[in-house]
């Protein structure tokens, strides 16, 4: 039934606005508000439906260039997932081993996780780059970073 | 004290030995600030208040000056180099100057950059100087019916940021307004969507949005096309050198935006940012060639930074007459000029003219060190592109989390900075465009409350947002701007 990529993502649209406008119904309202909280967010609603409902039956077909946009190569889908990954253990450990320590190791994993071979300049970079990152936030900037486990 | 006397005065300061190296001192700090992530020309004047004190107040200025300009220029950089834009008002110049720097032009786009913001911020510069006490009085009689006919015919624009789908274009933009309406009402007090949980209860950050957007969205395609080294390969990051078409291309934007720049300046609220989009568009809607558009033309870039630029200079008509801070630039800006002693409004032209002056010429000397200092360190700052994929793509993710993390200081924001990464990549794989999405929720924040403040005042009748000429005027171009590019849309369009 659904043949076209834009008819399986105006279905996603339409259950997304359905999510939100049931959310949009359900806020507190106010009496004697000429327009109250909620106004906005139903006409938003309705029109993303409307246009979800455009979007199922416009009939333009894709270009070639644009099925290769999405032409993603198998094998490179594990190499982003895998980034995903560094990124979600480095907010996890931020505020816990510090901006130094878990920049410093985020940089040398991730960039050798995506192939970078020159292990020294790794190093250097994934030192550097964050110890001047901080002191210059910290110390000239006034804005605290995380200093987890470091004693500065 | 005449106009001309206090003008005079004011670049004898400005041009003085001390005045030179503080605004030298001003632009080399502002440009490293802004190129930092997520710090503004905000932060780089806030930061710099402290290193003021005990200063005289007309040197302290020039290098606040030198700070302002050298910040937004920074900004620029990173939209430009990295598709990570720091701040709202440089989204727009990475439409067109990224992609110049990933063909090997990022000498030349940062280089247009430069140029078009000094253009901007000289000429208004001096349209400050000529009609700074005339404007404030017509920005002070902008309200909410006016602003919300403003953002109307800001968001009739949408059509125009998008090469395909006018559909898909819509759709981004009803999801960035959607977006917008995430946090406590600022009417009402009541919490929309914010499912309870506290760290959405003040909406969600813009840098959030832009840098998952564009940045995050970005590395996912870096991923994908890291083994390929034909941008690092390049002996040269380009010649800084433009060419006389280029400049013939650039004249035109400049001249245009750097008046519609200061105008949207002037008033409170619409600021750099919104200029810097109008700009895009209006340049793309009169362009002949709007399909070069988003594909690195020197219009697209010239247009967004002359009235982003422009901008920042309107933005101080209603702070230096009228004492009111129209942006948040402006009104770090204004902290700075208590703290030096200056109390800025109606009387200061009259009772300190050479302060008022001392401002604006401060102001006009940050722009020329501006341009003399950054075009020779281009070379060096574009040597970004340089770097190893993988490298890059590891940097361009902790600046990215630390932008974010650096302004507000929770965790929380960052997996909504991921969150918007996939969405930004989703999105570019299905050819929906992500400039509407961030115009529609800067704008439609601003949009819903101008309209609800009109209506709460007027009780409710909806007459009162089309009851004067302004809004009138403002609607009547929001409908040109909306059906003149769908005319010449069906006309170039080859008969069947």
């Amino acid at each position: 039934m659904l043949k076209t990529m834009n008819q399986k993502v105006s279905i996603f649209l339409i259950l997304l606005a359905v999510g939100y406008l049931y959310a949009a119904y359900n806020l507190k309202k106010y009496p004697y508000v000429p327009v109250d909280a909620d106004a906005v967010p139903k006409v938003l609603g309705y029109l993303l439906i409307g246009l979800a409902i455009i979007l199922f039956f416009d009939k333009s077909s894709e270009t070639e260039e644009d099925k290769e946009k999405r032409d993603v190569p198998k094998k490179e889908i594990p190499i982003m997932l895998g980034v995903g990954g560094f990124i979600f253990l480095y907010i996890f450990l931020l505020e816990i081993l510090g901006f130094v320590v878990t920049s410093a190791l985020f940089i040398f994993g991730c960039s050798l996780f995506l192939g970078y071979s020159r292990h020294v300049m790794n190093a250097v970079v994934s030192i550097m780059v964050p110890g001047v990152l901080y002191v210059t936030f910290t110390y000239l900037l006034n804005i605290i970073l995380p200093q987890g486990i470091l004693p500065f | 004290m005449g106009a001309m006397e206090g003008i005079a005065q004011g670049f004898q300061v400005a041009f003085s030995l001390q005045g030179i190296l503080f605004v030298l001192i001003g632009v080399i700090a502002g440009t490293l600030i802004g190129m930092m992530p997520g710090l503004g020309p905000i932060s780089a004047i806030a930061i710099m208040i402290p290193v003021t004190y005990g200063m005289e107040a007309s040197v302290a200025l020039i290098m606040m000056a030198g700070v302002y300009y050298g910040a937004v220029f920074g900004g620029s950089t990173s939209s430009i180099l990295l598709n990570a834009p720091g701040i709202s008002g440089t989204v727009a110049s990475s439409f067109d100057g990224y992609p110049m720097a990933q063909r090997g032009e990022a000498g030349k786009a940062l280089a247009i950059a430069a140029i078009s913001s000094f253009v901007g911020g000289t000429v208004s510069v001096v349209l400050l100087m000529l009609f700074a006490p005339m404007l404030s009085q017509v920005a002070v009689s902008f309200g909410p019916a006016q602003y919300f006919a403003l953002m109307f015919l800001g968001l009739t624009a949408i059509s125009s940021l998008s090469d395909g789908s006018t559909t898909k274009a819509l759709i981004t933009a009803t999801i960035g307004f959607m977006t917008a309406t995430i946090g406590l009402d600022g009417q009402t007090g009541t919490s929309r969507f914010t499912f309870n949980n506290p760290n959405l209860m003040e909406g969600i950050d813009f840098l959030v949005i832009a840098l998952g957007l564009f940045a995050i969205a970005e590395v996912c395609f870096l991923i994908i096309k890291r083994k390929d080294t034909s941008l690092s390969d390049q002996g040269d990051i380009g010649s800084l050198r433009l060419s006389k078409e280029d400049f013939k291309e650039m004249r035109g934007p400049m001249t245009r935006q750097s008046f519609l720049g200061f105008l949207l300046g002037v008033l409170p609220g619409a600021g750099a940012t919104i200029a810097s989009f109008i700009g895009y568009i209006s340049e793309k809607r009169i362009a002949k060639n709007p399909e070069k558009f988003g594909k690195g033309s020197i219009k697209g870039l010239a247009a967004p930074e002359t009235a982003n630029n422009a901008a920042t200079s309107g933005a101080f008509v209603p702070l230096l007459s009228l004492g009111i801070p129209g942006s948040g630039t402006t009104a770090v800006m204004l902290g700075a000029l208590l703290v030096l002693g200056i109390q800025p409004g109606p009387l200061l032209v009259q009772e300190s003219p050479d302060v008022f002056w001392g401002i604006i010429a401060s102001m006009y000397i940050g722009n020329i060190f501006l341009l003399i200092l950054n075009l020779p360190l281009i070379p060096y700052i574009a040597k970004i592109l340089k770097i190893s994929r993988p490298l890059l793509i590891s940097l361009v993710i902790i600046f990215s989390l630390i932008g974010v993390y650096s302004i507000s200081f929770n965790t929380f924001d960052l997996y909504v900075l991921l969150f918007f990464g996939v969405v930004g990549y989703f999105m570019r794989i299905l050819n929906f465009p992500a400039a509407p999405f961030i115009l529609a929720f800067i704008l439609g924040g601003m949009m819903e409350q101008s309209m609800r403040q009109a209506l709460t005042a007027s009780g409710g009748d909806v007459m009162a947002l089309i009851s004067d000429p302004v809004s009138i005027s403002l609607y009547v171009v929001s409908a040109l701007s909306f059906i003149v590019p769908l005319i010449r849309t069906r006309k170039n369009r080859p008969a069947a």
